[in-house]
């Protein structure tokens, strides 16, 4: 008996010689959106239906009769510049040498889900259920054994086929090559999917989707660890600077800071799917963000722990130490903040995500010097000044996103004024709130009280950073695979 | 999941490697391992009639894969997403395991006999009181031709009732009565090899990119062809074309005539063929009399050059090809529209010739063994319930007394329920289908089933919205556990077999029917020594023997070995049994002077004209993840995944009027019924002034708002065309995450 594909009109090109790698091609006159490749591409590799590392994008435009309606099958793109793997911070991703299939190991995989927002296509998934992500190999272990991928030999019209590419002279065609209404402006990857656009194509073509608009995930985990993390860093910067200026010892208020870094990283970790090899996370320094912040709060965290054992023991140059965990933390912040600058993800990428990262350090910092000061005047106005930044920060975001041409960036202010309306609303009602109130609060409780107001606030606007985020995609089926 | 487990996984080891696991399969290659078989079944797929050969992989007696058979000359290979899939349909859940009865308004489990014996009981009781024709019999499209075979004996000679029908009459009877009515006989007479050798291909009503993909696959390996599409919806299939006509709904009829007036008034017509081989050109000629393309122009919203360049374009050409499907076939038009494309191919000739051909692309994937075999709208043999010599032909074959054999073929489809309500059919026997989803007028069905005394309803599964009515359910075995044979549009003959057993107590139909029998009393006098579907097939070998559809050279092992053999082939045919077969080549006809009828036909308006009240045109159609009444397709997450429920298709010009937006969930509102929260797609695929809506979903029921007008010939109904207004449905609490961007 033959081999699945063997017999069919499409064969595949010899291996790729040094400087070149194989790629897709998709033919859209061919595609007739019968969605054989997205069965068969999930039948080769038993994925359950909630993933599809092959879809059916469907793009639409023009005016009866004159109506265009086509197709994307897309897998992953083997881009020359993978920002999966770029951002990978255990090095699961590798881009194979000779094929130039970027691939991707579960065994090495911890769950992270950096990839996911890192690819512009929205090529790598997540599997719950294994706790790893997965996503399209261009099927390598068929392809090295001379077969064709299951996309390709389950199309009846022959439109998916494997080409190789010079991956020099790619670099120079593939704006044209490679864009298509209805595909993600190219990012700095190189995808090297080569697209066979029809002859006449109508100038409003768009996705069939572009008016659907859904809630991302909330990854709770994140939310708190990314605000602990600050509300710790702007504690210690806080510690420290009355230490300089003040030269008061708040040793109880350090060791509270840390309990909060240590909770913060705690939680960082049930956001990955294998907790267990957490550790991995730190592999990567040289070239991810994430490892990065990794490195950083666990520098931070420990450096943190010396400097509150210091202060608590009343050791000489605990300030020094103070010092480094005040510049650790700020570095951690920011490599966190930089975590979420990726083209995928157009609401993110932005100085906004610097400014919110350590604003939220800032406002629970001087909230902290507030309470650590006696509530002076001067903590007092810089924990106004600071809620001031963040309103009008927050204001200008949104007028920012509205007025964006960029459909992804827009779709996140729809939804913050739509279905996210109350929680927005509830967000500045706490901060105001906490703000009005900070000068009529007496004694700890009251300090506490506007704590917990100004902290609330800050949660909940992390949730909404996560949720209202639209990520950049290919074009996708015109109804949500779940009903709303 | 234990606690260890759990604990494990969550901790982050991989506990689900294995099941992720690939490796090299020597027939798939390289692949899942969960996809890996022990053994492979060759079968033929159990969807739509293109009838796909395939295999089935099985390990430890489940069915884990399916793959196309890449030596089978259909398909060579290749699958659509339902076929891709089909190996879940089986272990699907909600499979009917045991005979159910209702027993104080609750169905509880009987055993099989005491199911046998109560159907027998109850039909008889119900004949006895109300006469043998009492009870009704609905059939499907779906059986192997073996058991249509034992079906149509059984009920009319055994159980003595002339009404029964398939569910058959939904959707290709229009075909069935063209055919007859134009050429003597039903019979597509063309060949899947035309549609690669065809210079124009006309396809009219016909989304083949959505219903049956793998003969895109046979257009798209046609280089010289022009593909016209006929649709007032911009399909898929009408986005292959390079000619698309969108023409106004149903108006196909007005088109096709005035493409033959043009033909005529041209002088391209085949003057010999049409003197030699046909009868009614001069009236056919005088029906045409005030048909122009001008009138036809007002009708169908092309404009006259259009039409006059698409008849020239077919006339002109060597070797056109006309596709049709439910655009034609579901409406009160059908009949007609059939003879007319039938027209067109006699005046020019073209007709059973590599490449040109009226064809109609049947649905289901055995709709056409039941025409041969099935004893319901002819009888078997495509033999006339009307001619003696036909009926004596049987009498003598299956030594009966030729009295018993009806002179006249019982109540259709929709006459069986116009009955059930006038009370003359008291009892109703449902086999493999689903009309709470696929007949139309749903609330008038639902009532004439609240009239019966009786329902039976056997099916592969339960519960179904079907089932739930019903008093006494047969757990039927499926597709990938019986054997017998299917026929497809090409009239291929292909094999069918089980590749596992059927889910608890299910039996294959076959069983169910001989048991019946058995029960009857009939078993030895119509089954004489009957094990297995093959006895059958020997005898519908012998019953088709010199009859069109002739079996009699045909065998089970040369069916397997040739990937399906097209009728006719008769015992000791010379012809090698792979070649493509067509029928009408030499011109001689079933009539009984051997020509073809050429038949005036008259476009009329849809019935139910758009108004004030109900502005909007409803057309009705299929998705490609999707089949029938979706028992199986609904329970496949992969299919479901990609096509998780309906959605209303609407111009932007209407949308605007209406104040709605994409996402919007709407009422659709007919005078019969309403479909609530559905998802309004605003979108260009549709024209200004009709809505679509895909008829699949028990949940957002088309058939809430289809009308009971039928064909008058075929008595098929006119599913395709309504009138209906749309409006916002309320706002539910629960709403909110989603919305929709509007913007730019």
């Amino acid at each position: 008996m033959s081999l699945c594909g063997v017999g069919s009109e499409v064969a595949l090109p010899a291996p790729p010689g040094p400087g070149e790698q194989y790629r897709f091609h998709f033919d859209m006159t061919k595609c007739i959106g019968c969605k054989c490749c997205v069965v068969a591409c999930n039948e080769q590799n038993g994925n359950p239906p909630e993933i599809l590392w092959r879809r059916v994008g469907e793009i639409e435009g023009g005016v009866y009769p004159a109506t265009q309606r086509h197709y994307l099958s897309m897998g992953c793109n083997h881009c020359v510049e993978p920002t999966c793997m770029t951002g990978c911070p255990v090095d699961a991703y590798s881009k194979d040498s000779v094929t130039g299939i970027v691939r991707h190991s579960a065994d090495a995989c911890i769950g992270c889900q950096y990839c996911t927002w890192n690819c512009s296509y929205g090529v790598p998934q997540y599997n719950p259920a294994r706790g790893v992500v997965g996503k399209c190999d261009m099927c390598y272990g068929r392809l090295t054994q001379g077969q064709l991928p299951a996309c390709s030999a389950a199309c009846p019209e022959g439109a998916i086929r494997i080409e190789v590419v010079r991956t020099e002279e790619w670099r120079k065609e593939f704006l044209a090559a490679a864009s298509s209404p209805g595909m993600p402006a190219e990012d700095h990857s190189l995808s090297t999917t080569r697209i066979t656009l029809p002859g006449r194509i109508a100038q409003d073509l768009r996705k069939a989707d572009a008016n659907r608009l859904q809630l991302e995930d909330a990854h709770w985990p994140l939310v708190v660890m990314t605000v602990l993390t600050q509300v710790s860093v702007g504690a210690f910067c806080a510690i420290g600077l009355l230490e300089l200026v003040g030269a008061r010892r708040h040793r109880g208020a350090a060791i509270a800071a840390l309990l909060v870094a240590a909770i913060a990283l705690a939680a960082s970790t049930l956001h990955l799917g294998r907790p267990i090899h957490a550790w991995r996370a730190l592999r990567m320094w040289r070239r991810s963000w994430l490892s990065r912040e990794v490195l950083f709060f666990t520098v931070f965290a420990h450096v943190a722990a010396a400097y509150a054992g210091a202060l608590w023991m009343g050791l000489r140059g605990a300030m020094l130490l103070g010092a480094l965990t005040a510049l650790t933390g700020l570095a951690g912040v920011a490599a966190s903040a930089r975590i979420y600058l990726v083209p995928g993800r157009p609401a993110w990428n932005s100085l906004f995500t610097f400014a919110e990262f350590f604003l939220t350090a800032a406002l629970l910092g001087t909230l902290a010097a507030c309470a650590l000061s006696g509530l002076t005047a001067m903590a007092q106005s810089l924990f106004t000044v600071t809620g001031l930044v963040m309103i009008v920060a927050g204001a200008g975001k949104l007028f920012w996103l509205y007025l964006s041409p960029s459909n992804e960036r827009h779709g996140t202010a729809v939804l913050l004024l739509t279905v996210l309306s109350t929680p927005l609303l509830l967000r500045y009602v706490m901060l105001a709130t906490a703000l009005i109130a900070l000068p009529f609060a007496h004694g700890m409780a009251g300090v506490a009280a506007v704590a917990a107001l100004a902290l609330g606030g800050e949660f909940l606007n992390r949730y909404l950073f996560f949720v209202s985020v639209v990520p950049t995609n290919m074009a996708a089926q015109y109804l949500a695979p779940e009903a709303a | 999941m234990s606690f260890a487990r759990w604990l494990a996984r969550k901790s982050g080891l991989d506990t689900r490697a294995e099941e992720y696991a690939y490796g090299n399969d020597p027939v798939l290659g390289y692949t899942s391992l969960a996809k890996s078989a022990d053994t492979w079944v060759s079968t033929t797929c159990g969807y739509c009639s293109v009838g796909c050969g395939m295999q089935i992989g099985v390990r430890d007696g489940k069915a884990v894969s399916v793959r196309g058979n890449p030596e089978h000359p259909v398909n060579r290979g290749k699958l659509c997403p339902k076929g891709l899939a089909e190996h879940y349909a089986i272990s699907a859940e909600g499979r009917a395991t045991h005979p159910m009865l209702r027993v104080d308004g609750t169905l509880e489990r009987v055993g099989w006999d005491a199911a046998i014996e109560t159907l027998v009981e109850r039909m008889r009781a119900v004949q006895r009181k109300h006469g043998p024709e009492s009870v009704g019999v609905i059939s499907t499209g779906q059986l192997v031709t073996e058991e249509f075979y034992a079906l149509g004996k059984l009920v009319q000679l055994g159980l003595g009732t002339r009404n029964y029908d398939g569910n058959t009459t939904l959707c290709m009877s229009t075909a069935v009565a063209g055919y007859k009515r134009s050429f003597g006989s039903d019979g597509p007479p063309g060949a899947y090899e035309d549609l690669e050798q065809a210079d124009v291909i006309l396809l009219i009503g016909a989304n083949i990119a959505e219903n049956h993909p793998i003969l895109c696959m046979r257009v798209d390996a046609n280089p010289r062809r022009t593909l016209i599409v006929a649709d007032p919806r911009v399909t898929k299939t009408a986005m292959m074309a390079d000619v698309y006509l969108p023409v106004k709904p149903r108006s196909d009829l007005a088109l096709l005539n005035a493409m033959l007036r043009v033909i005529l008034d041209e002088g391209l017509y085949d003057r010999e063929y049409v003197a030699r081989h046909t009868t009614g050109f001069a009236e056919l000629r005088a029906s045409l009399e005030s048909v122009t393309p001008e009138s036809a122009a007002k009708i169908t919203g092309l404009t006259p050059e259009v039409i006059r360049k698409v008849a020239l374009l077919y006339a002109r050409a060597e070797r056109p090809f006309i596709g049709w499907t439910m655009g034609v076939n579901h409406s009160t038009k059908g009949t007609e529209t059939v003879n007319a494309i039938n027209n067109l191919a006699l005046v020019t000739g073209k007709i059973g010739q590599p490449g040109a051909s009226p064809f109609s692309i049947t649905g289901q994937c055995n709709a056409m063994g039941t025409r041969e075999a099935g004893f319901s709208s002819s009888l078997p043999g495509y033999r006339k319930f009307e001619s003696k010599d036909d009926r004596e032909e049987l009498a003598r074959l299956w030594n009966v007394a030729v009295e018993r054999i009806p002179a006249q073929r019982g109540l259709a489809y929709p006459d069986i329920i116009e009955a059930v309500v006038a009370g003359k059919i008291r009892a109703l026997w449902i086999i493999g289908t689903n009309p709470i989803v696929s007949f139309p007028n749903l609330d008038l069905l639902k009532h004439a089933l609240g009239q019966l005394e009786f329902l039976v309803v056997q099916d592969g599964f339960h519960p179904t919205p079907t089932t739930e009515h019903a008093d006494l359910v047969l757990p039927a075995a499926i597709w990938g556990e019986k054997e017998g044979t299917y026929t497809n549009s090409e009239r291929r003959v292909s094999k069918v077999n089980a590749a596992v057993t059927p889910p608890g107590e299910a039996r294959s139909d076959f069983d169910i029917f001989l048991a019946v029998a058995e029960r009857l009393g009939c078993r030895e006098e119509l089954f004489p020594g009957w094990q297995g579907p093959g006895d059958a097939f020997e005898e519908w070998k012998r019953a088709s023997w010199g009859r069109l559809c002739d079996y009699s050279g045909m065998t089970y092992a040369a069916l397997e070995q040739h990937g399906g053999i097209q009728w006719p082939y008769a015992l000791g045919a010379k012809d090698a049994p792979a070649a493509s077969r067509r029928l009408y080549a030499d011109g001689v006809f079933q009539t009984d002077d051997g020509r073809a009828r050429l038949l005036p036909t008259e476009w009329t308006p849809f019935p139910e004209q758009p108004n004030g009240e109900f502005p909007l045109v409803l057309n009705t159609g299929r998705t490609v993840e999707h089949w029938h009444t979706r028992t199986k397709t609904g329970a496949i997450s992969i299919l479901e995944r990609m096509a998780p429920r309906a959605w209303l298709e609407m111009n932007p010009t209407d949308a605007t009027v209406l104040g709605l937006r994409p996402h919007d969930r709407v009422e659709v509102i007919s005078r019969r019924g309403r479909v609530s929260r559905i998802e309004l797609r605003i979108t260009e695929i549709v024209a200004p002034g009709q809505v679509f809506l895909p008829f699949h979903f028990f949940e957002t029921n088309a058939n809430q708002l289809t009308q009971s007008a039928y064909d008058p010939i075929s008595r098929e109904p006119n599913f395709k065309q309504c009138s209906v207004r749309v409006e916002r449905s309320p706002l539910h609490a629960h709403e909110g995450a989603q919305t929709s961007l509007h913007h730019g």
